[in-house]
This record gives C-alpha cells, structure tokens and sequence, in this order.
C-alpha cells in the first residue's frame, strides 16, 4: 500500500483499475501491447479451457467433481437458451455461453487478490456488448429483412401516436448497448472499489493507535468480499439472460 | 443360491415400491427450502437494471437531441424534447423490464408445481 510522507497510508481505491503495460518501458503503444489486463483476460481463458477441456476429458457416465462443475454449466445456459429463445435459439448457444463463462471468469479470477479484473473496465465490457448489439442488428434484418423494423412500429398504439412511440424504442434500442455495458463494468468496479477502501481504512486504524477497532472494517470486509463473488456470478448470468432477450427481439421483432 | 429362493414377485414387487417412495420422500428432505434472501439480491439487481436504465435512456435521448440541435443549428428544441422522449423511453423499458420478470417468475412457479 503506498504511503505519505508521514508514514501514513493513503486511500487510493482507484489504483488498481490502472491499465499497465507488461513488457516494455511502460508506454502503451498502439494497438497489441500486453497489459495486465490483456494477462488476466488470458488467464480467464485459461482457467475456462482447464474446467470445460479437462474436465471433460474423462467423458464419465458418472461424473468427476470437475466435469459435474462443467456439466452444470453447460445445461444451466443451456436451459436459459431454450427457456427464452426457444427451438431455433441453439444455434446461439455456443455464443452466449462463450459470452457466459468469459464473464464469469473474468470476474472470478478478479476476485483473487492482487488481480486485475478486467470486466471493471467499460472498454471490455463495452466491446462485448456492441458484439451483441450488431449481431442483434445484423441477425435481425437476415431472418426478417424489413420486417425488423417492426419493433419500432408498435402495431397495438393508435395511428397518431406511433411515430413518437417509434422514436421512443428508437432511443430505448441505443439505450441497449450502454446500459447492457455500464451495468457489468459498474457493478464490478464498485464492488472493488469498495473493497479497497476498508483495506485502507484498515490500515488508517491501525497507524493512528487504534488497532483494535480494525476488527469492524475487517468484519465487513469478508462480508463484502463474500457479496462481491455473488454479484461476480449473477453480473455473469445477467448478461447472458440480456444477450437472450435482446437476440430474442431479433428472431421475433412483433412485441 | 439354489437353497435360498429369495422373495416371492409380489413381494419384490411391493419392496421395490417401498424403496421408491423413500427415495422420494428422501430427495424432498434434501431438496433446499425455497430461499427468501435470494429473491431479495434478485430485487435488488432489478432495482439496479430498471435505475441505469432510466439514467442512461434519458442520457443517450438528451446526446440525440443536442446532435441533431447541432446538426440543424436549433439549440434549444430538439435537446428538450429528445430529453423528455428518453425519458419515455426509460419508462418504457422500466415497465417492459418488470413485465418480463413477472412472467419469468410465473413460467418458474408453474414449473415448480
């Protein structure tokens, strides 16, 4: 933790979110430079391909700890799919399972102190959610040509009212991309944030004499930190359960 | 084995049924009670989905109008007005966003029964 001149800590909660180059003299040159974010996103990968490829290796009729763990994962995006985007929706399971575990992984291994999460960063989650909403677009006007635009013609309104009615779904269909972005990245750089300012509240105490009293942020550390691997999961499955209901929207434009 | 003739069939038969319904009985004990503070993070996640929503719709409206004001060169109108549309707009999804969670929820009791 850095500290001030007088030997004090300083709160920096924002420090850890700080993109880094790893090789190099510490200039970010264009476009491949391998940060610490591009290692943890590897990492992420990693771990992915170890649980799904390892796990099921095996191909056991009765299950290893690690390919139930696999399995698990696979028929519960699986059942989402089918629940949302019904029969013809397989086809885009692979894809959002992909989207599924990154996420998951990624947030996880952001929970392993020291780590970087790369999802805190609008940057990743930003891409992630244009890949989605271009391929709304683009899947769209494939299966239904112009009938796509039906789902800024909302046939149930009265005449007079449909065009500001379509300007309204014009803005809520753009609102899609950013809030689908800003709440993953939100939702995980808050919780980290927060972390860190109780570690450094922590140490605050301890530096001004009143070691004792630590226990209370100490307590509420482990109480966020076991709030913070829920909200890692559920963050996961949220986007996931978003991408199905907006490819949803591209399969089916009526309401 | 030829010196132990093993149970006649209709005892078999009903010993086999007891077995099911312990093994019934045994998986309902072990099934986890539905729980009450799961459903209150699922609330607060929707609480959190509806409010960036909103904030965000009002925003990408307000970016709109001011575009299309700086486009045509009419300031004032087009930002007020697209402000008010997103705003709509985010009512919209607020109540769209809770229509389908209701309907997820019911199609999830019906496959409890």
């Amino acid at each position: 933790m850095a500290v001030s001149e007088s030997g004090a800590p300083i709160i920096d909660p924002m420090k850890q979110f700080m993109v880094k180059p790893l090789f190099g003299d510490g200039k970010v040159e264009g476009f491949l430079t391998i940060t610490n974010s591009t290692l943890w996103m590897a990492i992420a990968i990693a771990a992915v391909s170890l649980l799904l490829i390892g796990g099921m290796r095996g191909r056991a009729l009765v299950p290893t700890r690690t390919q139930s763990i696999a399995e698990i994962l696979y028929t519960f995006i699986r059942s989402m799919v089918t629940d949302i985007l019904g029969e013809e929706g397989k086809k885009f399971f692979p894809y959002i399972f992909t989207l599924f575990v990154f996420i998951l992984f990624s947030n996880l291994v952001g929970m392993i102190p020291g780590s970087f999460t790369s999802t805190s960063h609008i940057a990743v989650t930003a891409v992630l959610a244009l890949a989605v909403f271009l391929s709304v677009i683009i899947i769209g006007f494939m299966k239904n040509g112009a009938g796509f635009l039906k789902l800024f013609w909302v046939d149930s309104a009265p005449l007079a009212l449909r065009p500001i009615l379509a300007l309204i779904e014009l803005i809520s269909f753009f609102v899609r991309p950013l809030s689908h972005s800003i709440r993953l990245a939100g939702n995980m750089m808050a919780g980290h944030a927060v972390l860190k300012v109780f570690a450094g509240l922590l140490g605050l105490l301890v530096f001004s004499g009143m070691g004792p009293l630590a226990v209370l942020p100490m307590g509420l550390m482990v109480a966020i930190t076991g709030l913070e691997l829920l909200v890692a999961c559920v963050q996961a499955y949220i986007f996931a359960i978003l991408t199905c209901i907006y490819l949803n929207d591209a399969l089916h434009p009526g309401h | 084995m030829s010196n132990d003739p093993g149970p006649r069939p209709g005892d078999r038969k009903k010993r086999l049924d007891d077995l099911e319904q312990r093994i019934a009985a045994a998986r309902k004990s072990g099934e986890p009670a539905p729980r009450e503070d799961r459903d209150k993070y699922a609330a607060m996640s929707m609480a959190w989905r509806i409010t960036i929503e909103l904030a965000v719709s009002i925003a990408v409206g307000a970016t709109m109008g001011w575009g299309l004001d700086s486009l045509i060169g009419t300031l004032p109108a087009f930002l007020v007005v697209f402000t008010l549309l997103g705003f709509a707009a985010g009512v919209r999804m607020m109540m769209r966003s809770v229509q389908e969670d209701q309907r997820r929820r019911a199609a999830r009791a019906a496959n409890d029964e």
